[in-house]
C-alpha cells in the first residue's frame, strides 16, 4: 500500500502524468460547452442561392429541407460550391423550375440531392403531403456531438497507456529507475503497482470525463464502468510494455503517438465506413480498442445487447497483454 | 567556415539517426499512406435508401432506387440503423416511416426524397462546375491534413529533441569553446529538418496524390512547407532553450497540438463557422497549405512579408537564446 502510495506522489509530481490525467476531462467540458447549434450546420444540408434569384416559394421549400447561404453574385456562390471544406448545392432559376450546381467532388449522399432536387422540389408543387412518422432516434442527442462526446471518452479510457509509458520513461530519465533496483522491492511488486496506478487514474478521468459528456443513467452504469475497466487495464500494459521496451523519452513519446494512432483511429473510422456485417469489420477485433469504441457507441444509442461480446473481447485482450507483459523481460 | 558549418550538418545529421528519425520518418509515411489508400479514400456517405413494401402492387413504380421487401416486419428491421425510409402501401393509406435524425429539416427532406422516388426516377440534373472527383479531392484533402499535423510535430519536436540531448552531453559547454558562430548552429539545426521536412512531403504527395498530380501540386506546396517547416523549426529551437527539461517541453507541445493546431484543422476542414479563427495565424498558414494542394492558392500581398519577418524575429530570437545558454554553459 505504502509503495502505490509512492507512485501516486511521484505521479503527482510528473506534470506530463497530470495532463494525460486532466486532457480529456477538459476537452470533454469544452465539447459540452459547445451548442448542438454549432454542429447542425454541418450536418444539415446546404444550399447556396444568389440574393433576389429565386422566388419566395422555392426559398421556404429550401428552408424546410436545409440550410440557405445568400451570396451576392454567382460567381462567389460557384466558388462556394467548389470549396473543398463544405458539401454545398448551388441553386440557380431556370425557366420555372431550378438548376443545381455542385463541384463533383461531393459524398454521394450531396451528389444525389443535387440531382434530384429539381424534379423533388417540382414533385412538391403538384402533390398533396403523405402521411409521414417520423419515429424517435433511440438517442435523442445529436449524432455528431455524440460521436464526438464518445471519442473523447474513448481517448480518455486509453490515456493510461500514455500515463504509464510517460512515468516509467520520466524514472528511467530521472534515475529513479536505478534507485529503484536497490529497494528492497520486486520487479513485479513495482509493475503491479503501476499497472493498478495507470487503471486506477485511467478510470477516474474515464468516468468524470463520461460525467461531463454524458448522463449516465443506472443501467447503463455496470456496462460502462466494465468497459471502462477493461480497456483502462489494457491501456495500462500497453503502455507498461511501451514504457520496458524504450529507452529514451523521444523513442517513448514517438511509440506512444504510433500506437495511440493505431489504437484509437482504425475502430472509429471502422465504425463509421464499413457495414458490421462486412469481414473486415470483423477484423478490427484483433485491436482491444475496437471493442471499446462499439461498446460505448451502443452505450451512447441506448442499444447494450452486444456489450456481452464487447466485454468478452476486452478480457481476452486484457489477457494476452498480460502474458505477453509478463513474458518480455524474461525475453530480454 | 565552409567546413566547419558541413561538419556541423554531418553531427546533426548523425543526432537525427542516432534519435531514430529515419525511422520515425518511414514508419509515419508508411501508416499514412496506408491509411489514406486503404480506408480514407474509401469513406463515403450513401444516399438515404427507401424501401417498399407494397404487397398488392398499388403503386406504380419507376424508379430502380427503390428497394423492395416482402414481409411487413422488415420496414422495422431496416429502419434501426436510423438512415433509411420505409414506405409501407399495405394499408389504406400509404405511409411514409423514418427514425428521426435529430434535425428536423433533414428529416423534411428524407420524407420527400422518398416520395419523389415514389414518382419516377431521376436523370443526373445538377451541373458539376468543380476540377475534382471524390477520390481526388479526398487525396488532396487528407495529404494537406497530415502534412500540417505532421509538420508542426516533427520539426517542433525533433530539434528540441537535438537540443535537449545536446544540453545533457555538455555540447553547448564545447561549442561555446570552439570557433563557432551562434548563427551556424541554428542554421544547420533547421536546415537539416527543413531537408527532411521537404523531403517528406515530396514523397508523402508523390506517393498520395500520383506522380503526375503530385508533381503538379509540389512547387506551391513546397513554398508552404519550407514557411511552416522554418517557423515550427525555429520556434521549437526558442522553447527548447526557454523551458528547463524535454518532458516540460512535451507537456508544451500537448497544449500546443490540443489547442491551438485542432482548432485550425476543425475551422478549415469541416466548414464550423468560427469567427474569431482568422485571428488565429497557422489558420492562414493551414489555409495556403490546403490552397496548395486544390492548386487554387490566393494569397494577400501581406503573406509573404510578414512571414519572412516573423521567420527573421524567430531566427534572431533563437540566436539570442543560444548565445545565452553558451554563456551560461562555460566561456564565451
Amino acid at each position: 500500500m505504502k509503495g502505490w502510495y509512492y507512485q501516486l506522489k511521484n505521479s503527482c509530481h510528473d506534470k506530463l502524468c497530470l495532463l494525460a490525467f486532466f486532457l480529456p476531462i477538459l476537452t470533454g467540458a469544452l465539447i459540452s460547452g459547445l451548442t448542438e447549434a454549432d454542429f447542425s450546420s454541418v450536418q444539415e444540408i446546404s444550399f447556396y442561392v444568389v440574393e433576389n434569384m429565386l422566388p419566395s416559394d422555392t426559398i421556404a421549400l429550401l428552408e424546410s429541407y436545409g440550410n440557405i447561404t445568400v451570396f451576392p453574385d454567382i460567381s462567389s456562390m460557384e466558388q462556394a460550391v467548389n470549396n473543398p471544406s463544405t458539401q454545398g448545392i448551388g441553386i440557380l432559376q431556370k425557366g420555372d423550375s431550378i438548376q443545381t450546381l455542385l463541384s463533383g467532388d461531393e459524398l454521394t449522399l450531396y451528389s444525389v440531392v443535387g440531382d434530384t432536387l429539381p424534379s423533388l422540389l417540382s414533385a412538391q408543387d403538384m402533390q398533396v403531403s403523405p402521411l409521414v412518422t417520423v419515429l424517435p432516434s433511440e438517442s435523442s442527442a445529436n449524432t455528431l456531438l455524440s460521436l464526438l462526446n464518445a471519442i473523447v471518452i474513448f481517448t480518455a479510457m486509453f490515456m493510461g497507456c500514455t500515463f504509464n509509458a510517460m512515468s516509467i520513461i520520466g524514472e528511467k530519465e530521472d534515475g529513479i529507475s536505478l534507485i529503484n533496483e536497490v529497494l528492497p522491492m520486486t520487479k513485479a511488486d513495482y509493475f503491479l503497482q503501476k499497472i493498478m496506478l495507470g487503471l486506477a487514474g485511467g478510470i477516474l478521468s474515464s468516468l468524470l470525463t463520461a460525467l461531463v459528456c454524458f448522463p449516465v443513467t443506472s443501467e447503463k452504469l455496470l456496462p460502462l464502468l466494465l468497459l471502462i475497466l477493461l480497456s483502462t487495464l489494457s491501456a495500462s500494459v500497453i503502455g507498461l510494455i511501451i514504457g520496458t521496451c524504450c529507452t529514451g523519452l523521444m523513442s517513448a513519446i514517438t511509440s506512444t503517438k504510433l500506437v495511440m494512432i493505431l489504437l484509437l483511429a482504425p475502430p472509429i473510422f471502422f465504425y463509421l465506413v464499413i457495414d458490421q456485417n462486412h469481414l473486415l469489420f470483423k477484423f478490427s477485433y484483433l485491436l482491444p480498442s475496437s471493442a471499446a469504441f462499439y461498446g460505448l457507441i451502443g452505450l451512447f444509442q441506448g442499444n447494450t445487447a452486444g456489450n456481452g461480446f464487447y466485454l468478452f473481447i476486452l478480457t481476452f485482450h486484457c489477457l494476452l497483454l498480460l502474458i505477453l507483459f509478463v513474458r518480455l523481460p524474461r525475453r530480454k | 567556415m565552409k567546413h566547419l558549418f558541413s561538419a556541423l550538418i554531418i553531427k546533426e545529421f548523425q543526432l537525427m539517426i542516432a534519435g531514430r528519425f529515419l525511422l520515425l520518418f518511414f514508419v509515419s509515411l508508411l501508416l499514412y499512406s496506408c491509411y489514406i489508400n486503404f480506408i480514407y479514400v474509401r469513406i463515403d456517405q450513401d444516399a438515404y435508401p427507401v424501401y417498399l413494401y407494397d404487397p398488392e402492387g398499388r403503386l406504380t413504380v419507376h424508379s430502380s432506387e427503390l428497394l423492395f421487401l416482402d414481409q411487413q416486419e422488415q420496414l422495422q428491421e431496416k429502419l434501426k440503423d436510423g438512415y433509411g425510409i420505409a414506405i409501407d402501401a399495405s394499408g389504406e393509406a400509404v405511409t411514409f416511416m423514418l427514425v428521426s435524425s435529430g434535425s428536423g429539416k433533414t428529416d423534411s427532406y428524407r420524407a420527400a426524397y422518398a416520395e419523389s422516388l415514389l414518382a419516377g426516377t431521376h436523370d443526373k440534373q445538377a451541373i458539376r462546375i468543380g476540377a475534382f472527383t471524390k477520390e481526388s479531392k479526398s487525396r488532396r484533402e487528407i495529404t494537406c491534413e497530415f502534412l500540417f499535423f505532421e509538420l508542426t510535430a516533427v520539426g517542433f519536436l525533433g530539434i528540441a529533441s537535438l537540443l535537449f540531448k545536446e544540453k545533457k552531453m555538455g555540447m553547448f559547454r564545447l561549442h561555446s569553446i570552439l570557433p563557432v558562430r551562434t548563427v551556424s548552429i541554428v542554421l544547420s539545426k533547421v536546415f537539416l529538418f527543413l531537408v527532411a521536412d521537404l523531403l517528406f512531403a515530396v514523397f508523402f504527395t508523390l506517393i498520395n496524390l500520383g506522380f503526375y498530380d503530385g508533381l503538379s501540386v509540389l512547387p506551391g506546396l513546397l513554398l508552404q512547407v519550407l514557411i511552416l517547416s522554418l517557423i515550427m523549426s525555429l520556434a521549437g529551437f526558442c522553447c527548447a532553450l526557454i523551458l528547463s527539461d524535454f518532458k516540460q517541453f512535451s507537456l508544451f507541445y500537448l497544449v500546443l497540438a490540443t489547442f491551438i493546431t485542432t482548432p485550425v484543422f476543425l475551422a478549415g476542414q469541416t466548414g464550423l463557422d468560427w469567427g474569431f479563427i482568422q485571428y488565429h495565424p497557422m489558420y492562414h498558414l493551414f489555409l495556403a497549405l490546403k490552397g496548395a494542394c486544390f492548386q487554387t492558392l490566393s494569397l494577400s500581398v501581406f503573406y509573404f512579408p510578414v512571414w519572412i519577418c516573423v521567420i527573421g524575429i524567430l531566427a534572431t530570437l533563437a540566436c539570442r537564446l543560444l548565445h545565452r545558454e553558451m554563456t551560461k554553459g562555460g566561456t564565451l
